[in-house]
């Protein structure tokens, strides 16, 4: 990126500018210095009284001088100089930058009522609840409120973790016992461990024995090694910080368990732990100038924009946004589809179920893979599920 | 290829990433055309207002100051002339004066707008890194405040503005003249884009993100196009296109390359090496394919290669 020749344009400018105003600010010095010496000189005349012959002189002479200093070319010759490092300057921004970002818009109706509901939902589900009902306000759209009261409950959930009060948060986790266990996470386990190690910190064993027999027994079948550590960390009550399980005591696992708890929350809500808004937004930065590209090229090539229904080549965005495996048959260079599955041959590589017809000849017979020596049948191949 | 799976080579592939990470910045830093080019208007048209302003007082003065010369005998004679005239020059004289304090307020103006454009610079200098996270959060506020002003969601508007510090962008000072833009949709004088910037970076994430798998029933929760708004968005848009299999594991999310090679279960169903070999360390060995429930040991599975 050239933002160094940028700068470097940008503080000519700056000096231009300086001096294009130092200099109106001399010229105005200089006539007003003229103007005061020629009233100076006329009121020496007076107290003189001498005639009004040279009176007039006095006025010619200033006008003489005024001509002379020529204000208005000088203050000309600074401006244009100004004028000259502007046009640079913008020239540069102008090849440096998109100056057209909308280039690759598509002219397709983009419902405001729509975006509007994500944007309220967005305020929403940042815990920014005030400046959600001051949008939902201002336009008008309500769709985006149902979420308000359960991210509500989620930002309590989660003040409440930040004074190290694990209350709330138990509390959701057991209401939630079956979704959470369905979901695979081990979330209210370790949501008990942490108050656990808590407890047992803050002093008291046999209140943390208790706590244990209660609430962690219940886990055991299912995680007995886990459950055995906690146990032993008993044995080491008052100076858990020198044992080896010093580690149980690391405020990180407050975090890591906040962003859990966030991520369980937002999907039995049905939601994404990270903002969509956001997602579709930074995917759009990456994405963008790929396609400002491609708009450019099609247009010089007359190609329709608005219309196609595939992109012709990839967009390079980043692999956070990638959601679902995409297999590209690398003999036909097509994607895989329900019909022509990706199939793996018995050398481990992989091809879609048409190349594998066209090799073997409609699977009449046997053929070379196209990537090492071996020989496959067609019956060998395997469908693959990713 | 074989090879190169055989011998992971970590370092080289992270440093590509970052190389990868680092060049997006650098481009999508392209795209901020409109944070320059607004405040150089301004400054521009500060620039004129006040050149065409000392341009014509002084011209006033020159041809006033010159008019009384061309005068016959400076007012007609006697000492009532000779006074007038000296009137004539000191209001010549006071009008300068108030010429030059009306200059020193432009100067004001013109040295914050010359501030403001030397900060955005500096911005996206930084920005232009690839690892400036707070860019990233204040880029989504600002795009959210061009479309709220463009909609005259005033209000809402300039609340966000107030609490994300995006004061940098939009100085509380210049925020009526920026609402005045928008009212009187000056857009692309000002040289900003006529459709909202939000529209046009949704547009083009969504035509970015959208696959035919984003329409299946169990589209991952994560991708934008699983919610119904974001469908109905994207539908008059294109699919994006993939020259190469991207394969993302289905237990954990993750990206299976060489560093993480897909595994084959007999049934054919495939996951990540990391995600099944943690489950069969946990399981003595067993692995359990989570979309069939069929189960086999870690040694039947077969690695794929993907080209």
């Amino acid at each position: 990126m050239e933002l160094d020749s940028l700068r470097e344009a940008f503080d000519r400018v700056i000096e231009k500018r300086a001096s294009s105003s130092a200099k109106a600010q001399e010229v105005i010095d200089q006539i007003v210095s003229e103007v005061e010496q020629a009233i100076t000189k006329m009121q020496m005349m007076n107290t003189d009284s001498m005639g009004s012959a040279d009176h007039s002189s006095v006025l010619a002479e200033l006008k003489a001088k005024l001509n002379e200093l020529a204000p208005l070319n000088q203050l000309e010759g600074c401006q244009k100089e100004l004028n000259v490092a502007l046009s640079k300057y913008l020239k540069l921004l102008e090849k440096s930058f998109s100056p057209d970002i909308s280039k690759a818009y598509r002219n397709v109706d983009f419902e405001a009522s729509t975006i509007n509901s994500i944007i309220a939902n967005h305020f929403y589900r940042q815990g920014v609840f005030d400046l959600g009902d001051s949008f939902v306000r201002e336009c008008g759209e309500s769709d985006g409120a149902h979420l308000k009261l359960q991210f509500q409950e989620m930002y309590s959930i989660l003040e409440a973790m930040q004074v190290r009060n694990l209350q709330p948060a138990l509390s959701w986790a057991a209401k939630n016992h079956d979704q959470l266990l369905q979901n695979g996470s081990m979330l209210e386990l370790k949501l008990h461990q942490l108050q656990f190690v808590e407890i047992l910190t803050k002093g008291s064993r046999d209140e943390a024995l208790k706590y244990a027999r209660t609430h962690l027994v219940p886990f055991a079948s299912l995680h007995k090694a886990e459950i055995q550590k906690l146990m032993a960390c008993l044995l080491w009550a008052d100076r858990l910080d020198q044992s080896p399980y010093a580690e149980f005591m690391s405020s990180t696992h407050w975090e890591k368990l906040a962003e859990e708890l966030t991520h369980q929350f937002c999907s039995l809500l049905g939601q994404s732990s990270e903002s969509p808004l956001g997602v579709a937004v930074s995917a759009g930065f990456q994405g963008l100038p790929t396609l400002l590209k491609l708009t450019t090229v099609m247009a010089a090539k007359k190609q329709e924009w608005q219309a196609m229904k595939q992109l012709p080549v990839p967009i390079d965005i980043g692999p956070e946004f990638q959601y679902h495996s995409v297999f590209v048959c690398p003999v036909l260079r097509e994607q895989s589809s329900d019909e022509n599955p990706p199939m793996l041959m018995p050398c481990g590589h992989v091809v879609s179920k048409q190349s594998i017809m066209k090799l073997s000849k409609s699977s009449s017979r046997p053929f070379k893979c196209p990537y090492c020596p071996s020989e496959a049948v067609a019956s060998q191949c395997k469908q693959l599920h990713f | 290829m074989e090879m190169a799976i055989d011998t992971p080579s970590p370092s080289p592939s992270a440093s590509s990433a970052a190389a990868g990470r680092q060049t997006r910045a650098a481009e999508s830093v392209r795209l901020e055309h409109q944070l320059l080019r607004v405040p150089l208007e301004a400054l521009k048209s500060t620039v004129r207002t006040n050149h065409r302003l000392a341009e014509k007082e002084i011209a006033a003065v020159l041809s006033s100051a010159s008019a009384a010369a061309a005068a016959p005998g400076g007012g007609g004679g006697g000492g009532s002339g000779e006074a007038a005239a000296v009137d004539h020059l000191t209001s010549l004289v006071s009008r300068l004066h108030g010429l030059k304090r009306k200059m020193e307020e432009g100067v004001r103006a013109e040295e914050l707008q010359v501030q403001r454009c030397r900060a955005r610079l500096n911005r996206l200098a930084s920005a232009s890194s690839g690892d400036d996270a707070e860019w990233e959060e204040l880029r989504l506020k600002r795009i959210l405040v061009d479309y709220m002003l463009r909609m005259s969601y005033y209000d809402t508007a300039a609340k966000l503005a107030e609490t994300s510090g995006i004061q940098v962008l939009f100085e509380q000072n210049q925020w009526d003249s920026l609402v005045d833009q928008f009212k009187q949709e000056f857009c692309k004088l000002y040289g900003m884009t006529l459709e909202p910037l939000l529209n046009i970076y949704m547009q083009a994430g969504l035509t970015a993100l959208k696959t035919p798998f984003c329409f299946d029933g169990n589209c991952p929760k994560e991708d934008p196009l699983s919610l119904p708004g974001f469908r109905k968005l994207a539908e008059p848009l294109p699919f994006s296109k993939q020259h190469h299999s991207k394969l993302v594991c289905y237990i954990t999310k993750e990206l299976m390359d060489t560093e993480n090679p897909p595994l084959v279960f007999p049934n054919g169903y495939v996951y990540s090496t990391k995600a099944l070999d943690e489950m069969a360390k946990k399981n003595g060995g067993k692995v359990t394919c989570p979309r069939t429930g069929d189960v086999c040991n870690y040694t039947d599975l077969v690695k794929a290669y993907i080209s």
